[in-house]
């Protein structure tokens, strides 16, 4: 079996602290302008069943950066909207000769499915509620950049907990870190049974901030209000908004994250978002370097 | 042409019977029955030492996709994979496409069973409760009755509204017609695809909640007791619906019940990593669950057990988790998987392991079907196992069409060994040349 990136529940804490020290080199070899590119050239199929901008653009930077090539492919004017099957499709780019896949779909654990298929490296790049993995590379790479530590730290997840897999993924990386994690949120938003996740609820968000080092707010999909997970997006404001007054709970120097797409005003407001605490454009930034770690390592370069 | 099965253990649960004996079979009947029996004149022998002999095995419960969808399973291909699991006789549910809710179709549904490609086992039709593309009507239950269906269910398609599901009752009150429930609060089960409980936490899985099985199994015992009419609850899955048909039952409710063996070997933590071969409705829950099914059988609170025998294409299978349909093959892996995980673990005898695989389930549904006593069904249904026969499923080589299964690679122990429908028999599961001898 080839090697694939698609969950940090998956990596064992060497593998987390190769693919965290590879993206440092990254970072620091790009900004210094000493980067060199990789020896073999790969052509990489970026499969977006999903619509995204950061992301696809974030590893189509990632792969150029280390010299590959890649190719786009979605849902909209291809085969995969005339009805042919996942597998098909998987298929057919595995005979196209495609040196490797990073994918995006809607359905937890379609990374997987599409690595059996495609038997060759595969990224995933977001696979329904389950894992966001690079995602969270990122964000430790943003935590340690800012924190000058990634480890002993409380980081709190704020917002639809239930339905994130950037949650998901920074809560195994983080906790692998040896940080605390909790998730705050209300009881509607949180995973139902939460037991086989290394976090702890708070549905209050003044206890769930206190002491925190890390707040980090999760994007909060219009569709929860219409599913009835909400009273009200007022109230969730109320209750649950990181901003100015809010922030007071967690430490002093507590910075603030956010993995976008943000809806301003709602989990967080403007003054946050944009302050000297804020953290979110260096995320975008450090997620870069993540991705190029994660294509090496499926690429089985760059050591280990 | 006289047919003897000799020297097996009987085991009859309509005659409380368990003796090392024979079974006669002339001309399509069973004609004697007992330890020792009149041999004369036999022109086939089958030693059956160390077998049991039994009544045909009979499903409540299984989907033969035709007509509509013959591309997961037909009449035919369903029929072979029932003869191969030891099944005389199956019922066949009416979530087809068409639903089974007009005469025309029960005529279509027993003339493929009888003709000369099926599998030679009798199919037991089941119609649907509510009409084709009209949800909110009752099919035209006389006729269907008059047709040949055997009870009327929701299956698939689970009646949400209680006055309706009341007004079916009040029907197949009338008629005679069992009731076979499908019970799910669809309003608590919707977006889900396994059981929501950690492993859907971890997972990221949409849950489908104990309470939404167990609100409609509270409902429908409820509407059973207050209406008269006889219902099955289908497929139970949680212990909690178990205590509300235990409770049902003591009310004087007339109500019985089946498990699925899939539903005590398998819990919700089988699905990581996102296995589509694991996903059903109910889902699969958890060891306490099993515990507390497992007693249920035992004590007789649950009354059967059935296949759900569900097949679909393996391209319909193979896709992302969430995108696959809910159930599994289980004709050809039932017997082997009850004899396994109940039967030599103690948890049922071997009469009472019978009584759930062939007469409780006929005398439920009122089948001619589950006794070997003579006369008492029209045409001869004997299985012979061998409850010793040590095997590995492997479901490339199913006779159904539905190739994939959670069973693929399990190891069993207890086999059907021949399948006799009406004095010919229609399954051969290795019993042995030299266990045969003919006299012409």
């Amino acid at each position: 079996m080839s090697r694939a990136l698609n969950a940090i529940r998956h990596l064992a804490l060497p593998e987390i602290e190769h693919l965290l020290d590879r993206a440092q080199f990254h970072r620091e070899a790009i900004r210094s302008g000493t980067a060199t590119k990789s020896k073999q050239s790969k052509l990489i199929g970026l499969l977006f069943f999903e619509g995204s901008t950061r992301t696809r653009v974030g590893f189509e930077v990632a792969a150029h950066s280390l010299g590959h090539s890649c190719i786009n492919f979605s849902q909209h004017g291809s085969a995969m909207g005339k009805g042919e099957t996942f597998r098909d499709t998987i298929l057919t780019l595995k005979n196209e000769r495609l040196d490797g896949l990073v994918i995006r779909h809607s359905a937890c654990g379609s990374a997987d499915l599409a690595q059996e298929f495609f038997g060759g490296p595969v990224v995933n790049a977001g696979d329904g509620k389950h894992e966001h993995p690079t995602q969270a590379l990122g964000d430790a790479l943003t935590i340690s950049e800012r924190k000058r530590t990634v480890t002993g730290l409380t980081v709190a997840i704020v917002g639809d907990v239930a339905h994130s897999r950037v949650a998901r993924s920074n809560t195994w990386l983080l906790s692998q870190l040896g940080n605390e994690v909790r998730f705050v949120g209300p009881r509607t938003l949180m995973p139902s049974h939460p037991a086989l996740l290394p976090g702890t609820v708070y549905n209050d968000l003044e206890s769930g901030l206190k002491g925190a080092d890390v707040v980090m707010c999760l994007r909060l999909q219009k569709e929860r209000m219409e599913e009835g997970l909400l009273t009200s997006l007022n109230e969730f404001r109320k209750m649950y908004q990181v901003n100015g007054e809010t922030l007071q709970f967690a430490k002093k120097d507590a910075i603030v994250m956010h993995p976008g797409p943000m809806n301003r005003g709602i989990e967080i407001d403007d003054p946050t978002a944009d302050g000297s605490r804020s953290v979110i454009e260096q995320q975008v930034e450090n997620c870069i370097f993540a991705r190029m770690a994660a294509l090496e390592w499926v690429f089985e370069e760059g050591g280990k | 042409m006289k047919t003897i099965l000799k020297n097996g253990r009987i085991l009859d649960p309509s005659q409380n019977m368990d003796i090392i004996g024979s079974v006669v079979i002339e001309d399509d009947c069973i004609v004697e029955v007992g330890a020792i029996v009149d041999g004369t004149g036999a022109e086939e022998i089958y030693d059956c030492t160390g077998m049991w002999i039994t009544p045909g095995l009979v499903d409540p419960h299984a989907h033969l996709r035709e007509p509509g969808e013959d591309h997961k399973e037909s009449i035919i291909t369903g029929t072979k994979a029932a003869a191969a699991g030891g099944f005389t006789t199956i019922c066949c549910m009416p979530n087809t496409s068409p639903r089974l809710d007009r005469p025309q179709l029960i005529d279509f549904i027993l003339d493929r069973a009888a003709s000369a490609e099926a599998g030679g086992i009798f199919v037991a039709p089941v119609g649907a409760l509510t009409r084709d593309g009209y949800p909110n009507q009752i099919s035209d239950l006389a006729a269907l009755k008059k047709a040949g269906i055997v009870a009327a269910s929701d299956e698939g398609d689970p009646i949400q509204d209680s006055r309706l599901m009341t007004q079916a009752m009040e029907f197949c009150r009338q008629l005679d017609i069992p009731i076979m429930a499908h019970c799910e609060d669809r309003s608590l089960t919707m977006g889900g695809v396994m059981n929501d409980g950690p492993t859907s936490s971890l997972l990221g899985l949409k849950g489908m909640p104990r309470s939404a099985e167990e609100i409609m199994v509270m409902r429908n015992c409820l509407l059973a007791l207050h209406t008269g009419c006889s219902v099955h609850i289908l497929r139970v899955s949680t212990w909690g619906a178990i205590e509300m048909i235990r409770q049902a039952k003591y009310l004087g409710a007339p109500v019985t019940c089946e498990v699925c063996p899939q539903y005590l070997i398998f819990t919700d933590e089988d699905v990581a990593e996102f296995d589509p071969r694991f996903k059903t409705t109910p889902p699969f829950r958890t060891q306490i669950d099993i515990d507390i099914l497992n007693q249920a059988l035992a004590d007789g609170t649950v009354d059967c057990l059935a296949s759900d025998h569900s097949p679909h294409a393996a391209y319909e299978v193979l896709v992302p988790f969430e995108e696959a349909p809910f159930g599994m093959p289980g004709l050809e892996t039932m017997l082997g998987a009850t004899l396994t995980h109940l039967t030599h673990k103690g948890i049922i005898s071997p009469l009472d392991t019978v009584r759930k695989l062939s007469t409780a389930p006929a005398q439920i549904l009122r089948l001619d079907a589950g006794s070997l006593k003579p006369g008492e069904t029209p045409v001869a249904q004997v299985t012979v196992i061998d409850p010793d026969c040590e095997w590995t499923f492997d479901a490339r080589h199913a006779a159904t069409k539905a190739k994939l299964s959670p069973f693929d690679g399990m190891k069993f122990k207890g086999k059907a060994m021949l399948t006799f429908c009406g004095g010919e028999v229609y399954y051969d599961g290795h019993f042995g040349a030299d266990r045969y001898e003919t006299f012409d």
